[in-house]
């Protein structure tokens, strides 16, 4: 059992904030990460009637409107009386804990909770801490639990960890790497021990790791996106590996909506299955690939894996 | 904030080169005299200073970490996008210069290396694209993609509380002028709807209660838009370079 997280009070049940994706095209994600809760016998509360966090774009047109979206599902989160919030989305992570480096400064959160109540929002006073789902996992279950839950290890599978940008970074906003018992930032590694936890064998030192796929850009930089996903498959591919896993739901799907213009302009050799990784933790402690939707992901991980056995 | 005058630096003058009575060669054996600079042009510098979001440009020493980490200059290789020059170009108020990467500044990708990195705790990221705000709101710059996209995804957001996505690619699209073909949207569709993940329209998740607070945060938003082009300093004349 791993140390209590420092990040601030604990709760028994933190909240869990959903985010828009992981109640849209993230659906598989939401579904395996309560899958996986529950055999660990965690729980997470869920914001009811939570909004969007405002991701990495509202920023650029309003100061105000960025930490006021986040901030709101905060106080919602205060109001349950809960002190941690968990999201499964790095995207989310990023700009809840953004809001709160913006709220601790006093003319920012007055102005700010004027913002909320005018809304019919509750004030915020930034006291919730931020924690993303993997850390969550990690740090109150801890790898021996995880061991013990696997019911099918997911023997002869090479997987690569792909983190990407906002779960740990920056730093100023996430706390990992100065709060105790976090990730480290440069070189994350709480995936890496959860899937070999699960039996999967790890590519170590994956060049990929934390680069960016595109994030937001997706749409608006069609060319930075493709080869972002590309590197992520390529650098996959040259380390042997036999599929990705994400913690965030932009980088799965930027890089599964390229695989198209992947696979014409890079080759097909490089394409690999992209799964969320609570999807192949719930696969490892006995789900199907249909409970773990597997067939959901658009780069087909469920046709790749009953071809290696599991079904 | 470095000395400005790097042309004057060559190397057949660095043993006697003075400016304003001050050695400022970095000859071996001298300290670079420190000096007041006064042919800056402050007024870009001080408008990101002044937005939440560019406060911290002042902290920047020029090391160049978030340009080496920079995942659109070394990753993808577009050598031209470099955040520390940005910066550099702002605080000299060299603004001919930085309007040349008025195209290239907006293709940040906010992966937030930069920001993780920069040991002066200068949110480069959130610099930058305050530099690309004031080139688009002070006039010459064309709305970039991203622009659009932040837009049309902030209006999306707004409107329901929880982002429509099959809504937010339809809008971009048209803004774009871009066309997925009808086969494919339908083939996707199809897979969305079939897995439940087609929540769009009138389907569309929202969060209940938001009315209100949709008209706070669209007052807002204009409000700040308003405000933040009210501030922008008038555009340069046209002139001759810089030191």
């Amino acid at each position: 059992m791993n140390a209590a997280p420092a990040r601030g009070p604990v709760d028994a049940v933190p909240a869990y904030y959903p985010g828009c994706s992981l109640d849209g095209l993230g659906k598989a994600y939401e579904v395996t990460c309560q899958q996986v809760l529950d055999r660990l016998d965690l729980s997470l509360d869920r914001i009811v009637d939570y909004n969007c966090c405002g991701a990495t774009e509202v920023k650029n047109l309003s100061q105000d409107v960025s930490i006021a979206l986040p901030a709101r599902n905060l106080a919602l989160a205060r109001s349950m009386d809960r002190h941690q919030v968990v999201a499964a989305c790095n995207g989310c992570v990023y700009s809840l804990a953004r809001a709160n480096d913006a709220v601790h400064e006093e003319a920012t959160r007055t102005r700010i909770n004027a913002t909320l109540q005018a809304g019919g929002s509750p004030a915020y006073d930034g006291s919730a801490s931020v924690q993303h789902v993997l850390e969550f996992i990690y740090q109150r279950a801890g790898l021996e639990r995880v061991r013990a839950a696997v019911r099918r290890p997911l023997t002869g599978l090479t997987v690569a960890p792909y983190y990407g940008c906002l779960y740990t970074r920056p730093k100023r906003y996430t706390g990992v790497g100065t709060t105790p018992g976090t990730d480290d930032p440069e070189h994350p590694h709480f995936l890496d021990e959860l899937l070999r936890a699960c039996g999967a064998k790890v590519v170590e030192e994956y060049s990929a790791k934390t680069i960016c796929c595109g994030g937001g850009h997706a749409l608006s930089d069609l060319d930075v996106s493709v080869a972002f996903g590309a590197s992520i498959l390529n650098e996959a591919k040259r380390a042997g590996a036999d599929l990705v896993a994400t913690i965030c739901p932009l980088g799965q799907i930027n890089i599964e909506n390229h695989l198209d213009r992947i696979r014409a302009e890079f080759g097909e050799e490089i394409v690999r299955p992209v799964a969320y990784f609570t999807q192949l933790m719930s696969l490892a402690f006995g789900s199907s690939l249909k409970q773990a939707r597997l067939g959901d992901n658009f780069s087909r991980p469920d046709l790749f894996l009953r071809a290696r056995g599991f079904v | 904030m470095p000395i400005v005058e790097k042309s004057l630096v060559s190397v057949d003058r660095v043993e006697h080169l003075e400016v304003e009575g001050i050695d400022v060669s970095g000859d071996w054996n001298t300290f670079l005299r420190s000096r007041v600079v006064t042919d800056l042009d402050v007024k870009i510098a001080d408008w990101v200073k002044g937005q939440p979001q560019g406060e911290t440009i002042s902290r920047c020493w020029q090391c160049g970490t978030c340009t080496a980490g920079c995942c659109l200059h070394t990753d993808y290789g577009l050598e031209e996008f470099n955040p520390r020059y940005f910066i550099y170009l702002a605080q000299i108020g060299y603004e001919e210069e930085l309007r040349r990467y008025a195209s290239t500044i907006w293709r940040c990708v906010s992966c937030n290396k930069c920001v993780e990195r920069c040991p002066k705790g200068v949110k480069v990221e959130e610099v930058i694209h305050t530099i690309g705000t004031y080139l688009e709101l002070s006039g010459g710059a064309a709305e970039s993609p991203a622009d659009r996209f932040d837009r049309a995804y902030t209006e999306n957001l707004l409107g329901r509380g929880i982002l429509d996505e099959a809504a937010l690619f339809r809008t971009y699209e048209r803004l774009e002028g871009r066309r997925t073909p009808a086969r494919e949207l339908l083939r996707l569709g199809l897979t969305l709807l079939k897995s439940g993940r087609l929540h769009t329209g009138p389907f569309a998740h929202r969060t209940r209660g938001w009315n209100r607070m949709r008209k706070v945060l669209e007052a807002k938003l204009t409000e700040d838009r308003a405000r933040r082009r009210a501030s922008v300093p008038a555009p340069p004349v046209p002139s001759g370079r810089k030191p």
